[in-house]
């Protein structure tokens, strides 16, 4: 039985060790770093007040704690428990405990319903039916050459670091599934493979929610949306970005040309 | 004799967790680095790296190979184990209770609910655990 050494003078040495473990494994480094002492620090510079009024934009006070609260370095409940030392009301950091409790509420509906990690939870509301959203992973996407520029960014972004903002994961699922209609499971498989905080309770149940299939209607975004919360981060002109240059009302009538409005 | 064994998995790399408060004292811990496991998952390079960059900190052995052949041959008379949904490793908790006794701990709850596989949407969700969320261990007694 091999013990495997824990000992490295540098990081370096640590990921030439994980290299020769897992030949097989894709992609690079993150900047991102495990362990407790890593949690630690982070979880010390949470500022659960100004997250309330900054989380959906691209540069907001979000904490970046997810990919240790799913490895359980932290627990949920520790962690609500520091964000209660760092307000004088709890009514101030209200959504900060809902973002907490969106993960639970995620894990309990998978233990309830193990077979939503990889089953359709419910029709899609799309005017489609399953057979219609292809089974494979496009190359331009799993590339992040789509052409769509603010994707492409995204992409680059999650394939490179292993963590992009919630807003960002919401669209790169919708452009998925909606505007280029493939199946959600192909994408929750896909940021499983490259999200450090990849857990198919979270990640796999929002996948559902974005397609429709565990919720009452699809959901989509436009370019208006991703300039609002990542003007300057991402490239979001309208001429690299066409497809996502439309109204909700134009959206909705292109990509789900079977469902009738009221 | 063989001492009982907590195995720790990926989705439970603390010495905080519940585990460890009912395993006894002699118990030792241990994590399987697993290559088919990961391959299964089909984990980027920078995820197995998180891993094992967290595994270092803690007073674990890594003990590399196949998660059942490496608990068959340990042979605990008790393994624990972080309870988990993760159908992967649920699959593999499955194989290992028919090889040796196995008792899988919870992890501390977030909030407390009553009557909880009532609700399959956030807010039916979110009504009951308003109540106990702002409150420190969710109200429950640590």
């Amino acid at each position: 039985m091999e013990v495997l050494q824990k000992q490295f003078d540098d990081r370096e040495s640590l990921i030439t060790h994980v290299k020769a473990l897992a030949p097989w494994a894709e992609g690079e480094r993150s900047y991102i770093q495990g362990g407790r002492q890593k949690a630690d620090m982070k979880l010390a510079n949470i500022d659960p007040i100004a997250y309330a009024c900054t989380r959906n934009h691209g540069d907001g006070k979000i904490t970046r704690l997810s990919p240790y609260i799913h490895h359980g370095i932290l627990s949920l409940s520790e962690v609500r428990n520091h964000a209660l030392t760092k307000c004088s009301e709890p009514v101030q950091i209200t959504k900060f405990i809902q973002e907490l409790a969106w993960r639970d509420f995620w894990q309990r509906i998978l233990t309830t319903h193990p077979q939503w990690a990889w089953e359709d939870a419910e029709p899609y509301k799309t005017g489609f039916t399953p057979q219609d959203y292809a089974d494979v992973l496009p190359e331009d996407i799993a590339n992040g050459k789509t052409g769509v520029a603010c994707i492409d960014a995204f992409i680059h972004e999650l394939t490179a670091t292993g963590y992009i903002h919630n807003h960002a994961r919401m669209y790169l699922a919708s452009y998925m599934v909606h505007f280029r209609r493939i199946k959600w499971q192909i994408g929750a498989s896909w940021f499983l493979q490259h999200l450090l905080d990849g857990d198919i309770a979270s990640n796999n149940l929002s996948w559902q929610w974005v397609a429709s299939t565990l919720s009452h209607k699809p959901y989509i975004f436009n370019l208006e949306n991703v300039d609002k919360y990542f003007n300057k981060l991402v490239d979001t002109s309208p001429l690299t970005n066409q497809i996502l240059h439309a109204s909700y009302e134009t959206l909705q009538a292109i990509l789900f040309p079977n469902v009738r409005t009221a | 004799m063989n001492a009982p064994l907590v195995w720790l998995h990926e989705e439970a790399l603390r010495m905080t967790h519940p585990v460890f408060k009912v395993v006894p004292e002699r118990a030792k811990a241990i994590y399987v680095w697993d290559d088919g496991y990961f391959r299964q998952a089909n984990y980027s390079l920078k995820r197995l790296i998180f891993i094992y960059e967290t595994l270092c900190e803690l007073p674990v052995d890594i003990i590399h190979g196949n998660t059942l052949d490496v608990i068959r041959e340990l042979a605990p008379p008790a393994l624990y184990i972080p309870a988990t949904n993760n159908p992967l490793i649920v699959n593999i908790i499955a194989s290992i209770e028919a090889t040796v006794p196995v008792k899988v701990v919870e992890d501390e709850d977030f909030v407390v609910i009553k009557k909880p596989s009532e609700f399959d949407r956030f807010f039916q969700y979110w009504n009951k655990a308003k109540k106990t969320a702002f409150l420190h261990n969710g109200g429950i007694n640590a």
